[in-house]
């Protein structure tokens, strides 16, 4: 666990020196076990992170380690078999307003419209609004990520990329302090996602990087463009934190240059390895 | 696929709008199709009816004799004695009083049933005792019940379209995808609005397929049971027919039956296909 030191970046200081360094997460001693046929399945095992205040945090690992579940912990859809997480110095009981969710699959109501979709999170939500701030929240949601002009369609009308900016207008509209993406551009071609990553960026900085992002992804660029940690988790079952790797580098990025930086390439090459060091040993264990 | 804004969709489903207009060519091509069909339908009717020996009546002698029937479908010279149109609207209005009542009953005990792992397991078996039962052996207990056999007959259409509604229902209510649980769970639904907004919604393509299936087999089904009940409708009317001798109004009223069957099943698809969406 040496990585887990944190060296700080540029960004810690100016947050420390404001008085802005908060705890946003607060993930402590979680394990998820989950009942099957077969008995007792532990997912995730007794792990602990702490995410601040307006950071983007990547979890990075292989397909079926247990991202999602511990995701679904923060958000309040899966309940940890032991340890508690904490969002905003609350503990978390189940999904609130003050998370807003992005799921794996976009998960747009298919008989509704665009405005519908993120009108029915909208109200439900946000109880207090009267109905035309609502409709004005709604609208400005739309506009912030120009779909405004698509509202009237209905989601088997649009593209991937185009679903996947209504799933996060819906979870931005509400105004959440922490942003959970669980792989939001794993079914999107390559530009489509860079474009969506500049988008995610642009909402992250509209908000004056106040939001806390977690977000879940299988890709590597795509962790180390946008996060300020990259979580790397051991491959399951009973899944644990091999690494937290940082991400010192300056914002605002640019994608073409970033992949020539050598602190870039440095921290591909880290995360390749403990990513591909597990295959291999797969990988001689079943050649033998 | 066209996909159509959901106002227009709404329209669809009122004004009955024909679906089939944007591609005239193939439509074309279909009703050419259809008319094959008749015609191979003519022929081998034809040959059917010279190689009985006239037992089977042609089709243009049957047409001769049942063009007299469409002549004047609305006289009416007391109680056996009616016109086809008037014999025809009766088995409708029938059918159509069995089939409501029997949609009140089955979408919300349907409902019930799909939500509620309870009710499915207590109601269930039930639902599978009665199923398989022809609807006309529950003639008898609607006379003893309404002493009348127009009723009786409503009753049997009511038994009849009870099933498929109810259990495509159920299936629906019990089959709403965990994504869209997810999002319910997710942004805090109220109760009222996962029944508004999701259960609904994706219950209602299943729903009207049962309704589709349970109107089909009600019109099945009301034949057989005028047949039973005699005096009215439809099924008297071939069954009369019948003791007349005149094998010409048989078949006509066959094909009659058969035509109002299918436009029964066009409309119930067009209202299904309003309802349904786009993945
Ligand atoms: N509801 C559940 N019931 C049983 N097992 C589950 C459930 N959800 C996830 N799992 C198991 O937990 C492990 C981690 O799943 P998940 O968090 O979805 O992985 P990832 O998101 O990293 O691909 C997998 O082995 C998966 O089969
Ligand atoms: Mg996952």
């Amino acid at each position: 666990m040496k990585n887990n030191i944190e060296a700080p970046t540029l960004e810690m200081y100016i947050k420390q020196d404001l008085g802005l360094t908060q705890n946003s997460i607060e993930i402590n001693n979680v394990t998820v076990s989950f009942k099957t046929p077969k008995g007792k399945f532990d997912a995730v095992k007794d792990i602990s992170l702490t995410i601040r205040k307006g950071e983007i945090v990547s979890i990075i690992g292989h397909s079926g380690c247990g991202k999602s579940t511990l995701m679904n912990t923060i958000s309040g859809m899966v309940k940890p078999s032991q340890g508690e997480v904490l969002a905003n110095g609350k503990r978390v009981t189940g999904p609130g307003p003050d998370r807003g969710l992005v799921f794996q699959n976009y998960s747009l109501l298919p008989w509704l419209t665009v405005y519908q979709n993120i009108y029915e999170a909208v109200d439900s939500v946000l109880k207090y609004f009267n109905k035309s701030e609502k409709k004005t929240l709604v609208k400005d949601t739309l506009k912030m990520v120009n779909l405004y002009e698509h509202k009237d369609k209905l989601p088997g009308q649009l593209s991937g990329g185009m679903k996947q900016r209504v799933a996060i207008a819906r979870a931005f509209a509400i105004n959440p302090s922490i942003l959970l993406l669980d792989e939001p551009f794993g079914a999107l071609d390559a530009l489509t996602k860079s474009s969506m990553h500049i988008e995610l960026l642009k909402l992250w900085n509209l908000d004056n990087r106040n939001k806390t992002i977690v977000m879940v992804t299988h890709d590597i660029e795509e962790a180390i463009f946008l996060s300020d940690r990259i979580v790397v988790m051991n491959n399951g079952p009973a899944a644990t934190i091999k690494a937290i790797v940082d991400v010192p580098l300056l914002r605002p990025r640019h994608k073409k240059e970033i992949v020539h930086d050598p602190e870039y390439m440095k921290i591909h090459d880290q995360l390749l390895g403990m990513l591909m060091d597990k295959l291999s040993i797969a990988d001689i264990k079943s050649s033998i | 696929m066209n996909v159509r804004p959901v106002a227009e969709r709404r329209q669809v489903l009122f004004t009955f709008k024909i679906l089939y207009m944007k591609n005239i060519s193939s439509n074309l091509l279909s009703i050419v199709y259809f008319l094959c069909g008749i015609g191979v339908l003519l022929l081998f009717w034809e040959v059917s009816s010279r190689l009985s020996d006239g037992e089977l009546p042609g089709p243009i002698p049957t047409w001769e004799v049942f063009y007299e029937l469409l002549k004047d479908p609305f006289y009416d010279f007391g109680p056996n004695d009616k016109g086809i149109g008037l014999l025809l609207w009766g088995s409708i209005v029938r059918v159509a009083y069995g089939f409501l009542l029997g949609t009140l009953v089955a979408v919300p005990l349907g409902i019930l049933l799909g939500a509620s792992k309870i009710a499915m397991n207590i109601l269930n078996p039930v639902v599978q005792i009665l199923k398989p039962v022809s609807p006309l052996a529950w003639f008898p207990i609607g006379l003893a019940v309404f002493q009348s056999a127009p009723s009786a007959t409503v009753f049997i259409i009511f038994i009849t379209s009870l099933w498929p509604t109810l259990i495509n229902t159920a299936f629906g209510v019990s089959t709403v995808p965990q994504d869209h649980k997810n999002v319910a769970k997710a942004f805090g639904f109220s109760k009222f609005k996962y029944v508004v907004k999701i259960l609904f919604p994706y219950s209602l393509p299943h729903i009207f397929t049962g309704l589709r299936l349970s109107i089909g087999v009600a019109w099945l089904v009301i034949v057989a049971g005028e047949m039973l009940s005699g005096g009215m409708g439809i099924g008297f009317f071939i069954w009369d027919s019948w003791n007349a001798g005149s094998m010409e109004k048989i078949i006509g009223g066959i094909l009659i039956i058969g035509i109002i069957g299918l436009l029964l099943d066009k409309g119930f698809s067009l209202l299904q296909k309003s309802f349904s969406y786009e993945k």
